[in-house]
């Protein structure tokens, strides 16, 4: 083995242990939830992990959009999987954010205390929060559609690869948005 | 390689599935924010729009677990526009080159609206610009 190909081979390993030690700790910022004295606690974790697991394959995929758009060799049929997981994942977010949504709704919960004490985070936020927070998920399906619909093939059609990298930033940016938002009203009042 | 080249190397590739697979959702975000501000209006415009997410569980309910209430409606709204536009245009246009370049920036201007039509601060202006001229 040569000294860069080691380097390589290193460098390689050193950036999945990263991601996995990234995507381990941040996971607990949901799971420790479901230890929250609530009693809507598992609403809470489920959200929060499949959100945060969205967050971390939206933010990892951003770095293939780049290499879409740059026209440089990609694994397509890799890509292809890990879109797919992004568009579950995001789907479990949906899901579980729906769950969610149902307790702050409900008498005594999140809506109720912030409207009484800081509203704005409801009417603005919240209300802002509660749509966009959909968007990822039509978005990264047809990302999934696209890459799985045209095969390798699309490697020949650089305005369509630099349209999925594009779709998957803005997938990116809307995950980003509604991971904060909620994550902000969750501190103001947690379920 | 310039555009001559790709668009001779890849003629079995039509740009109109791209072209349904997006503005797809995209009527479905406008569809959320419509129905959104329609059950705003008054409670029997609210109640109109829950009547068509009954059928999602979690929709209707009252105490401590609550329910989603209208916020079904718009979801379900927007789904059946989403799925049935997608579906109709991507029969249209699966065999169409269509123009990603003339579509990038409608898809773009149409996102960049719908998001600011969630931002109360900024859109209530235009709805109740909107209302008075209906006399709603």
């Amino acid at each position: 083995m040569t000294i860069i190909e080691h380097h390589s081979s290193l460098s390689k390993t050193l950036i999945r242990t990263q991601a996995a030690i990234a995507l381990f700790v941040l996971l607990w910022l949901g799971g420790f939830d479901f230890f929250f004295p609530s009693n809507f606690r598992l609403q809470a974790g489920l959200h929060g992990l499949s959100t945060i697991a969205a967050l971390v394959t939206g933010t990892f995929l951003t770095h293939r959009a780049y290499h879409l758009m740059r026209g440089v060799h990609i694994n397509f049929k890799s890509l292809r999987y890990w879109t797919l997981t992004a568009t579950v994942l995001n789907f479990l977010g949906v899901a579980s954010g729906n769950w969610m949504y149902m307790r702050y709704r409900g008498e005594g919960g999140a809506k109720d205390w912030i409207l009484a004490h800081t509203p704005t985070f409801h009417n603005v936020m919240m209300e802002f929060k509660e749509f966009i927070s959909l968007f990822p998920f039509p978005l990264m399906l047809a990302v999934t559609f696209i890459l799985f619909y045209y095969g390798d093939d699309i490697v020949t059609r650089r305005d369509l690869l630099n349209f999925v990298g594009l779709l998957i930033l803005i997938a990116w940016l809307f995950l980003l948005l509604g991971f904060v938002a909620g994550l902000t009203l969750a501190k103001l009042h947690f379920v | 390689m310039n555009d001559n080249t790709e668009k001779h190397s890849s003629h079995e590739l039509f740009s109109g599935v791209v072209i349904a697979a997006t503005l797809s959702p995209l009527l479905g975000f406008y569809t959320l924010m419509i129905t959104h501000h329609i059950s705003r209006v008054s409670k029997p415009l609210d109640q109109l729009i829950h009547s068509y997410g009954q059928w999602i569980p979690g929709s209707v309910g009252s105490g401590a677990l609550g329910s989603t209430g209208s916020y079904s409606g718009k979801l379900a709204l927007a789904l059946i526009v989403w799925l049935t536009s997608w579906a109709v245009f991507h029969v249209l246009w699966r065999k169409q080159e269509l123009s990603i370049q003339s579509w990038l920036p409608i898809f773009s201007v149409g996102l960049l609206i719908v998001t600011l039509g969630f931002i109360h601060p900024v859109i209530d202006p235009v709805v109740l610009f909107i209302l008075n001229l209906l006399e709603v």
